[in-house]
C-alpha cells in the first residue's frame, strides 16, 4: 500500500513539482507560445491553431501511447533502483575531503566574497556544467554502439510529444542519474570547499533561475509537433525547439546534428550545429519505413539489451579472428 | 432479591473499575521516575522500605564535577583527594547559584566513593598504551606542572581531557562493562541473595541501581523535557529540579550530571531522544527486578532485562560519538579560523586557546569511547591516529608519544590541511560507525541541505 502510494505521488509530482520539465504551468506556457506562433507567424484562426496543437493524429498515435506507458514504467523501475545509486552527496562529499589535501587550495579561502557574487556564479557554474555534461552524454549515446542501443529507444518515436522526454530506456535513466549526480557534486563540493556557507542557488519556484527559464521559454516545444524556429544568430546560443526535433529526423544529413539541451554553444564549438530548416512534415524516427513494433513495449525494453549482446559477440568474434590472423602470421614467419 | 443482588454487582464492578484506574494511574506516575522501588529480599526484616541505593555513585558524580573545576588550579595534592576520594572533602562542583539551591555541601553528605578504584584498568592505546587509571594520573601530574590547567606547548587543556575521560573511564565504564556487563551474567550477583552480605537490596537490583547513578541523570528526568533536564545541569531552573518541592535540589536524585547531561543537550535539538530512550529503559529494567520479588530471574524474564540493558549500552555509546562528532566539527572550525589569523598576521592566543579546548575535548570522549564493552577494533585506531596523541601546533609540531618517564616525546606534526580533513573524516566516522543524528557542529550540514534542495535526476528523462 505504502509503495502504491509512493509511486502514484512520484507519478503526480512530475506535474506539480517546478523542477520537473513536464510541470503543468510549463506545459501551458508552451501551449501559449504555440498558441501565438500559429495565429501570429502562420496567420491561422484560432480554431485551426487549437486543432493544430491538439492534434489526435498524434497524442493517441502508436508512438505517443507507448510513450506514456514507458513513462508509467519507468516510474516504477527508477523508484526500486534509485535508493541503490550513489548519491551526489556521497561523491561531493568524497570531493570535498579530497579537495583538503590540495595544497594550493584552502578551504574558505575566498569566503570574503559579496554573498550575490557567490550566489550568481554558483547559479550560472551550476547550470552551465550541467547542460554541458548533458551535451558530452547525449553525444557519448549516439557515437557509442552500445549507448546507441539504448538511446535507439528514445529516437524510436514517430512523433513527438512533451511526453516522449520520458521515453527513455531504465539503463539510460541510470547513466542520465549518475550524470546528474557527477555534476552536482562536483560543483557543489567546490563551491563549498572555496566560497564557504554562503553558497545557494538562484531559484525560481525551486528550481535553478537558468532551468525555469529554459523550461518557461517552451522546453515543452522540443518534443511536439511545433517547430517553432529562432533567429539564426540566437540558434548559435540557444537551441530551438525546430532544431531539436531535427535531432529526432531520419534524414541522413541530420544525423548526429545538435545534441545539446538548452544552449547550443557546445554543438557549435564542437561541429555538431544544424539551424532549424522551414519543413512541413519532418519524418522522425531511426529509420524509413520504421516497423510498427518498433513502439512495442517488450521491443523497446529487450531489444537494446540484445543489440548489446550481439555487439559484444561481433566484437569477440572479430578479435578472435585477428589473433588467429596474428598467430597464423607468426607461424608463417617462424616456418620461413 | 435479584434486583438487589445486580446492584451488589454493578456497586462491586463499578468499585472494581475505579480501584483499577487509580491503580493503573498511580502505576504509569511510578514509572516516570526512578525508585523507590519495594523491598524484595526475602527474609528481610529491617525496616527500610525502599530498596533503591545509588549514593556512592551520585557522590562519584560530584567528586567529577569538583576535580574538573580543581584541574586550573594545578594543585595536585587537591585533584588527587577527590580522586581517591578522601573524608571530610567539600563539595566544590555544582555549588548553589542564585536561587538555585543545593541540598549538599559535603560529599559524604550524599555518600562515599572514590574515583580511582574504579577506573578503567584496560590499556588506552590514544594516550601512551597506559592504563585508564595511569592516564588519569599522568594527566593530573602533567596538569600541576602547567598554569591555568593549561599547556601552550602541547596543546593540552588537561579540565577537558582530565573531565571527559574520566566520565567514560569511571562511569561509562563501570555502568556498561561491570553493572550491566558483567554483574548481569548469570551466576553473578543473583537476585535471590543480597548484594553483599547485609544489604537489603538483592544483587541484581543494586547493580542496575549503581549503573543507574553512572548515568547521572535525575531520577524523575523523565517528567521534564530535554530542555528542562539540560537547564537543571546549567543551575537555571530551579522548579524543574526541585522534584520534591523542599525547596533545596537534592544531587542524589534531582540533578543531571555528565552524559546524562549531554544527552539532554543533543536531545534538546528535537532529532533525538536520548536521554527519555534511557532513562525509560532503565525504569523498565529495574521493574522487571522488582517484579522477580526475590527470586532469580527465569530466562524470560533475564532476555527481558537484558533488551532494557541493550538500549541502555547503545544510547549511551551514542551520546558519546555524537560528543566525539560535536567537537571534531568545533576542532575543524576552529583550525579554519586559525588559518584566516595566520595568514592575517593576526594574534593566534585566543583562538588557539579554543582550538586547544575543543580538541582536548573531542580527545577525552574519544579516549572515553574506547572504554565500553565493545572493542571498536579499526574504528578505534581510525580515531587516534585521525585526532593524534596532541593537537597539531602552530610550529608544526605535535605530541607524538609519552616516553618510559612520563614525559611527552613531540615531532614533526601532520600537515595543517590533513589535520583538517580528519576531523571531517573523524565526523563521518561516528555516522557510520555510531549511527549518530544530532550531529551537532556537523561540517557538512549545509552541502548536505543544498544537495537535498537541489533534487536528484532519477525520473529517466531524455534531453
Amino acid at each position: 500500500m505504502d509503495y502504491f502510494f509512493d509511486y502514484t505521488s512520484q507519478i503526480t509530482n512530475q506535474f506539480i513539482d517546478p523542477k520537473k520539465r513536464v510541470f503543468l504551468f510549463y506545459i501551458l506556457i508552451s501551449i501559449l507560445i504555440a498558441t501565438a506562433w500559429f495565429m501570429i507567424n502562420k496567420k491561422l484562426s484560432f480554431k485551426k491553431t487549437l486543432i493544430k496543437i491538439f492534434d489526435k493524429k498524434i497524442f493517441f498515435s502508436k508512438s505517443a501511447k507507448s510513450d506514456y506507458k514507458i513513462f508509467l514504467i519507468n516510474q516504477l523501475i527508477m523508484m526500486i533502483v534509485s535508493p541503490f545509486l550513489i548519491t551526489q552527496l556521497t561523491i561531493a562529499t568524497a570531493l570535498y575531503f579530497y579537495f583538503h589535501t590540495i595544497d594550493w587550495l584552502s578551504a574558505g579561502m575566498f569566503v570574503g566574497i559579496a554573498k550575490i557574487y557567490i550566489i550568481l556564479s554558483f547559479t550560472i557554474f551550476q547550470f552551465t556544467i550541467d547542460d554541458f555534461s548533458k551535451y558530452i552524454v547525449h553525444r557519448f549515446m549516439h557515437k557509442w554502439p552500445v549507448l546507441w542501443a539504448l538511446h535507439k529507444v528514445h529516437h524510436s518515436a514517430t512523433v513527438l510529444t512533451p511526453m516522449t522526454v520520458f521515453r527513455t530506456h531504465p539503463l539510460e535513466g541510470i547513466i542520465f542519474s549518475l550524470r546528474s549526480a557527477i555534476t552536482q557534486a562536483i560543483g557543489i563540493s567546490l563551491f563549498f570547499y572555496l566560497f564557504g556557507n554562503s553558497v545557494d542557488l538562484y531559484t525560481v519556484l525551486g528550481a535553478n533561475v537558468f532551468v525555469f527559464l529554459f523550461n518557461i521559454l517552451g522546453s515543452n516545444l522540443r518534443h511536439s509537433h511545433i517547430g517553432i524556429r529562432y533567429w539564426k544568430w540566437l540558434e548559435y546560443i540557444l537551441i530551438s525547439p525546430a532544431q531539436h526535433q531535427l535531432h529526432h529526423s531520419i534524414a541522413k544529413e541530420h544525423h548526429d546534428k545538435n545534441f545539446g539541451a538548452a544552449l547550443a554553444v557546445w554543438d557549435w564549438l564542437f561541429g555538431s550545429l544544424h539551424h532549424s530548416m522551414e519543413y512541413e512534415t519532418l519524418k522522425l524516427g531511426i529509420e524509413k519505413n520504421q516497423n510498427e513494433d518498433s513502439h512495442d513495449l517488450k521491443t523497446l525494453y529487450i531489444n537494446p539489451f540484445l543489440e548489446i549482446r550481439n555487439y559484444f559477440f561481433k566484437l569477440l568474434k572479430i578479435m578472435k579472428f585477428k589473433i588467429f590472423n596474428l598467430k597464423l602470421k607468426k607461424r608463417y614467419l617462424n616456418e620461413n | 432479591m435479584r434486583k438487589i443482588m445486580f446492584k451488589k454487582n454493578v456497586l462491586i464492578i463499578t468499585t472494581l473499575m475505579f480501584v483499577f484506574v487509580l491503580a493503573k494511574n498511580a502505576f504509569a506516575d511510578g514509572h516516570l521516575v526512578y525508585g523507590p522501588y519495594p523491598i524484595t529480599l526475602k527474609g528481610y526484616d529491617g525496616d527500610k522500605t525502599n530498596s533503591v541505593k545509588y549514593t556512592g555513585q551520585m557522590a562519584r558524580q560530584v567528586l567529577h564535577d569538583s576535580l574538573k573545576a580543581l584541574v586550573k588550579t594545578g594543585d595536585v595534592g587537591k585533584m588527587m583527594a577527590y580522586y581517591n576520594g578522601e573524608d571530610n572533602l567539600a563539595i566544590i562542583a555544582p555549588k548553589s547559584k542564585d536561587d538555585f539551591k543545593i541540598k549538599q555541601t559535603m560529599v559524604s553528605e550524599i555518600g562515599s566513593g572514590n574515583l580511582s578504584g574504579k577506573t578503567y584498568k584496560g590499556a588506552v592505546p590514544g594516550w601512551g598504551n597506559l592504563t585508564g587509571t595511569e592516564v588519569l594520573e599522568h594527566m593530573m601530574t602533567k596538569a600541576g606542572e602547567v598554569e591555568g590547567g593549561f599547556d601552550p606547548n602541547t596543546g593540552f587543556d588537561y579540565t577537558q581531557l582530565i573531565s571527559k575521560f574520566a566520565m567514560g573511564a569511571v562511569f561509562y565504564n563501570q555502568a556498561a562493562n561491570n553493572y550491566l556487563g558483567k554483574k548481569m551474567e548469570i551466576g553473578q550477583k543473583p537476585n535471590n541473595a543480597p548484594y553483599k552480605e547485609g544489604s537489603y537490596y538483592t544483587g541484581k537490583e543494586h547493580s542496575w541501581d549503581e549503573a543507574f547513578g553512572y548515568w547521572g541523570s535525575a531520577a524523575h528526568a523523565l517528567t521534564l523535557s530535554a530542555e528542562q533536564n539540560y537547564n537543571v545541569a546549567k543551575k537555571k531552573d530551579m522548579a524543574s529540579a526541585d522534584f520534591n518541592g523542599d525547596g533545596v535540589v537534592d544531587l542524589y536524585s534531582e540533578y543531571t550530571f555528565a552524559h546524562a547531561y549531554y544527552a539532554s543537550s543533543y536531545d534538546k535539538g528535537g532529532k533525538t531522544n536520548y536521554l527519555a530512550t534511557v532513562n525509560q529503559a532503565f525504569i523498565d529494567g529495574r521493574q522487571v527486578i522488582t517484579d522477580a520479588d526475590g527470586r532469580n530471574l527465569n530466562f524470560d524474564e533475564r532476555n527481558k532485562l537484558l533488551a532494557q540493558r541493550d538500549i541502555i549500552v547503545d544510547n549511551w555509546q551514542k551520546v558519546i560519538a555524537e560528543s566525539v562528532f560535536k567537537y571534531a566539527g568545533s576542532t575543524y572550525k576552529d583550525i579554519v579560523a586559525l588559518e584566516t589569523i595566520i595568514e592575517a598576521n593576526g594574534d593566534t592566543t585566543d583562538a588557539f586557546r579554543k582550538y586547544a579546548k575543543h580538541w582536548g575535548e573531542l580527545k577525552g570522549f574519544a579516549l572515553a569511547l574506547q572504554c565500553g564493552p565493545e572493542n571498536l577494533g579499526e574504528t578505534a585506531v581510525k580515531l587516534n591516529r585521525m585526532m593524534g596523541l596532541g593537537p597539531v601546533l602552530l610550529n608544526a609540531s605535535q605530541v607524538v608519544g609519552i616516553d618510559s618517564n612520563g614525559n611527552f616525546i613531540k615531532d614533526q606534526a601532520q600537515d595543517w590541511s590533513e589535520f583538517k580533513l580528519h576531523m571531517l573524516k573523524i565526523q563521518k566516522l561516528m555516522v557510520d560507525e555510531f549511527g549518530v543524528v544530532a550531529k551537532a557542529k556537523d561540517q557538512l550540514s549545509d552541502m548536505e541541505a543544498l544537495a537535498g534542495s537541489m533534487g536528484s535526476a532519477d525520473s529517466a528523462e531524455n534531453d
